[in-house]
């Protein structure tokens, strides 16, 4: 409990001076595109891996795939492309996971 | 600038957002409480964090048993774009004096775009910049406070919580990916996660590698897209 609300202290200091520093610190230099399209692409990269350490697991000193979590992040990402609707997406890629979850259990 | 027009307009605008925003406020609340947190602290991390991104990747780490320093470093690496955000919207928020210590709170992605579209077209504008904060940010607290009473009440493996997590992220990533870079990085990424956990399986510092490798991987495409 404590050790929570010490992540969520630290987290918010964290989070406010990368808003404050940027807001009266960085304003009005010049920053390379590169700098600046590296700081776009951060968040995609963490948000892929974190996808994949859900996929592949690791069991007994090995990874394993799981068909459940694989499924249902394909169909949401299918989902996504057609509809381009979030809450949607996601519930019908629960769904799935789930049913092929209770299949595999059969 | 008229004052009754900027309360408006960042009302009118901020509402569509604030919609969207509820939707990932809601898995953000069902998820922190798969992460074991408790309805006060998954409402007090969306009162005084306020970032989706930060948020949902701290409490996804946490389910995976992940250290304090590892979170603290991969939610660095997350907040960096929020230097380029605030240096972008420092001259459209400086009117309101000390009061953008304030407003420097909002500074994320949805207020950002926006608050920088508003800017644009009509100059610095604080109170525009106010008022879509504040509906954002009630949008977000209510949204967490829902999620965690759901999430709370239900059984994960039964419900498919403990599916959210993969399911919300990829949800989250695929709106992104329609410049080359980006895919590029998301590939790379997914490519180096799976090696390090491969031949370190289960270890800490997967996320930070790959965080840290595989935007230089959508650097490197950019440019050979530029040059050809």
């Amino acid at each position: 409990m404590i050790r929570n609300w010490l992540l969520i202290g630290l987290l918010a200091a964290s989070t406010y001076l990368s808003r404050i520093i940027g807001l009266e610190l960085m304003a009005g230099r010049k920053m390379s595109p590169a700098l600046r399209s590296y700081f776009h692409y951060v968040p995609v990269g963490i948000i892929s891996a974190l996808i994949i350490k859900q996929i592949f697991v690791p069991t007994d000193g090995r990874i394993v795939i799981s068909l459940p979590v694989l499924v249902a992040c394909f169909i949401t990402f299918v989902a996504m492309k057609m509809f381009k609707m979030f809450l949607p997406s996601v519930v019908v890629g629960v769904i799935c996971g789930l049913f092929i979850r209770y299949l595999l259990n059969a | 600038m008229d004052e009754k027009k900027s309360v408006r307009s960042g009302l009118i605008e901020a509402l569509p957002l604030a919609i969207a925003i509820a939707a990932y406020g809601l898995s953000y609340g069902v998820l922190a409480s798969q992460a074991k947190f408790g309805l006060a602290e998954t409402v007090g991390m969306s009162l005084l964090v306020f970032s989706g991104s930060v948020q949902m990747v701290t409490v996804a780490m946490l389910a995976a048993d992940a250290n304090l320093t590892n979170i603290l470093f991969t939610t660095v690496l997350l907040n960096l774009r929020n230097l380029l955000y605030g240096a972008a919207l420092a001259q459209g928020i400086a009117p309101a004096g000390k009061w953008r210590w304030l407003l420097s709170f909002g500074v994320t992605d949805e207020p950002f775009v926006l608050g920088s579209a508003r800017f644009k077209r009509y100059g610095p504008d604080p109170l525009y910049y106010a008022i879509v904060t504040g509906t954002l940010y009630l949008a977000w607290i209510i949204s967490s406070l829902s999620g965690a009473l759901i999430g709370n009440r239900m059984d994960p493996q039964q419900w498919g919580l403990d599916l959210a997590f993969p399911v919300t992220f990829m949800a989250l990533l695929i709106p992104g990916l329609k410049e080359n870079p980006v895919i590029a990085t998301a590939l790379s990424a997914a490519v180096i996660a799976v090696v390090l956990e491969y031949f370190f399986s289960g270890n800490n510092f997967t996320l930070i590698l790959t965080g840290v490798l595989s935007p230089l991987i959508g650097l490197y495409v950019k440019r050979r897209f530029r040059h050809d």
